[in-house]
């Protein structure tokens, strides 16, 4: 009898684990930012290789996106900003931690507005902030978009004057997770 | 004169300004290394001066999704166009541009990554 309970135990808690760990994930995640200024060259690059994960009982996000993977359309202004901006070799990475409001995995489905509560790493600064986002459960993913506004100064992101009209203040960046799970 | 010195001077500005993206495949590989190997090197934090820099990197393949292959779970390499015919456990070199290590999955990026050997 008593071996049954402990053997019961074990099973028990290795369900509850396994529950408690799953996760849902993707190296494939989109990030785009513009930081254009009108009448002047477009500003805006994409990266489509930003990895993320989502703990389904807790609502704990992730997410990681290396620096050198922004891809803009004009070659030096990719190389200006990783040499000059946001100085990738020395901050090779920008990365989110935080965790989803009011997650419940069971009650997802169709689209629906959240907050994801976290901290931006990026250039070497830390964060705090709260990121509205949608997010619904699809075909056994979960899909997490997100857009928000982030200002270089407030990342030590310094802008020289000479470039600073051509480069907005404030930088549009909308990501897109198509999670799977692991 | 002047005229001429303005058109030329535009003229090298203007490829200055919108010279080309690097060719990936063009360039000669910075080094030759194995998957297991070029993660062991980024998580003893010895990876920063392959940042940027086109690699070659050998290994067999352990899964392969849609745009990118992933090589001994150790390198995840994006492909800009279809990724050839190959399988998992195929042993291949792979030529991309490094670009970091990925502390949440625990691989090493590379991108605009071509085949350069095929299994045989």
């Amino acid at each position: 009898m008593k071996t049954v309970i402990v053997v019961l135990i074990f099973c028990l808690a290795f369900i509850v684990t396994m529950v408690g760990q799953e996760k849902f994930s993707t190296k494939t995640g989109e990030i785009n930012f513009e930081a254009s200024v009108p009448s002047f060259e477009e500003v805006k690059a994409e990266n489509d290789n930003v990895s993320a994960v989502l703990e389904t009982a807790t609502g704990n996000f992730a997410a990681l996106a290396l620096m050198k993977g922004f891809r803009f359309k004009v070659a030096l202004m990719e190389e200006h900003f990783n040499e000059n901006y946001i100085e990738s070799s020395k901050y090779p990475k920008a990365t989110f931690k935080g965790k989803i409001h009011d997650f419940n995995f069971s009650q997802l489905e169709n689209e629906k507005k959240y907050v994801i509560k976290g901290t931006f790493n990026l250039h070497g600064t830390n964060k705090t902030m709260e990121v509205p986002s949608t997010i619904s459960k699809r075909d056994g993913k979960i899909w997490v978009s997100t857009q928000f506004i982030l200002k270089p100064e407030e990342f030590n992101i310094k802008i020289p004057s000479i470039v600073s009209k051509k480069i907005a203040d404030q930088v549009n960046v909308s990501a897109f997770f198509e999670l799977k799970a692991q | 004169m002047l005229i001429l010195l303005v058109v030329i001077g535009g003229y090298v500005a203007y490829n200055y300004m919108y010279q080309d993206h690097r060719n990936i495949q063009s360039e000669t590989s910075h080094i030759e290394i194995t998957a297991p190997y070029l993660l062991e090197r980024f998580k003893k934090e010895d990876g920063a001066s392959l940042l940027n820099q086109t690699i070659t990197v050998t290994g067999t393949i352990t899964s392969i999704e849609e745009g990118a292959i992933t090589l001994n779970e150790s390198v995840y390499a994006s492909f800009p166009k279809i990724i050839p015919k190959v399988k998992v456990n195929d042993k291949v070199a792979i030529k991309g541009r490094c670009i970091g290590y990925d502390e949440l999955f625990g691989i090493v990026k590379l991108d605009q990554c071509n085949l350069i050997k095929l299994p045989q």
